[in-house]
């Protein structure tokens, strides 16, 4: 059979340097819907949208429970107290980190100058270190979503810490494998704990754990709703994460 | 008579500089430089810059010291109640930051804190 000839016209370019074009195209939806909902519009033309960069539906969770954190970014000190918990409960050497604490300077603004932003593993939907990973020694948990580490089958190739658009893996010398956050899974959560070391030590409230599928929980309640923006970083990855963003 | 006066007047000069040298480089040792005093607990790290609030804002020395702020700096560290809750009730920095006679402290948190990052930025200088 002959193969159909390639209209390069119309086909899709799929360069990285069209991918934030696009994005911006979206969040030009984005505003287009929220208009509508001012004047009388859906509330489902939003979060339809949404769902696009989040990684969740309104009407069903791939998992339950479904692990996820909001990080109120201008409430951040940088005292890195949550490092220093999470470095404590995970056993995490002091060339490697499970999460991180990144700043930047706010040129505009006039008296805030600098912003702290905390960053941690996004426990992806669509988990791009997953998907290239040539063992299975990552893996996404089937119950509660969460990106595990098998460190027995890691054989150190770091695919998954190329492929990881968060930057959210380090290699352990000690125990021959990539290392991640795990939300404290194997230290916290299976022990019957039910926040994360990070979150708990935190004393500025930036860190809300919580279980997305619940209606009843802070985080379900702070994600649907639309006065307040609430994003997730790198939302072009199109790896639906878990991990979202807002002020207040 | 006239070399006795002179000599005298040196000597109190002298003294004088010494004071004025010696205060400014405890405050350097407690504080990381001359201006700004680096709080680190009960977080760490919080600038205040004390050159700002004394001579840029025109504030007096009496209107903090000694009552609010002893003269030792970071000496309030010891206090049990040195942070925010106090500040909300009035006490310690709060005094003056509560919205009306200076900002606010419920949000823009990076004004005063400056972070572990901050405080390595500092201390390399």
């Amino acid at each position: 059979m002959i193969p159909k000839k390639l209209d390069l016209k119309d086909s899709q370019i799929e360069s990285p340097d069209l991918l934030p074009k696009i994005e911006r195209r979206k969040f030009l939806k984005m505003g287009f819907a929220v208009t509508g909902l001012l004047a009388g519009g859906k509330i489902l033309s939003l979060l339809s949208i949404a769902n696009k960069s989040f990684a969740f539906s309104k009407e069903q969770y791939p998992y339950k429970p479904h692990y996820s954190m909001l990080i109120y970014q201008n409430r951040c000190i940088d005292c890195e107290l949550c490092l220093e918990a999470c470095i404590k409960t995970n056993n995490v050497p002091t060339y490697g980190y499970r999460t991180n604490i990144l700043h930047r300077k706010v040129s505009m603004a006039v008296d805030q100058q600098v912003e702290f932003i905390p960053v941690l593993c996004n426990q992806c939907n669509r988990p791009p270190c997953v998907t290239g990973c040539p063992t299975k020694a990552t893996y996404k948990d089937s119950k509660n979503g969460i990106v595990m580490m098998n460190y027995k089958k890691c054989i150190g190739c770091k695919t998954c810490m190329t492929a990881c658009p968060y930057n959210a893996r380090y290699y352990n010398e000690e125990i021959r494998s990539v290392d991640k956050c795990d939300f404290c899974y194997t230290n916290r959560l299976s022990k019957g704990l039910t926040t994360t070391a990070c979150s708990e030590a935190c004393p500025a409230k930036v860190r809300i754990f919580g279980d997305l599928s619940n209606p009843g929980s802070e985080l379900y309640q702070m994600i649907h709703q639309v006065e307040k923006t609430v994003w997730v970083i790198r939302p072009e990855s199109g790896a639906a994460p878990n991990v979202f963003y807002t002020r207040g | 008579m006239k070399k006795l006066k002179i000599l005298l007047l040196t000597l109190m000069l002298l003294t004088g500089l010494y004071f004025l040298l010696t205060t400014k480089s405890s405050l350097a040792e407690q504080g990381g430089n001359e201006d700004l005093i680096i709080y680190t607990k009960p977080v760490k790290a919080v600038s205040f810059n004390h050159k700002a609030h004394s001579e840029d804002y025109g504030i007096s020395c009496n209107i903090c010291h000694d009552k609010i702020f002893q003269m030792e700096a970071l000496n309030v560290e010891k206090k049990d109640d040195f942070n925010h809750k106090s500040f909300s009730k009035g006490k310690y920095c709060g005094v003056c930051h509560d919205g009306k006679k200076g900002f606010a402290m419920d949000r823009q948190c990076t004004r005063c804190h400056i972070g572990v990052k901050g405080l390595n930025k500092i201390s390399k200088r």
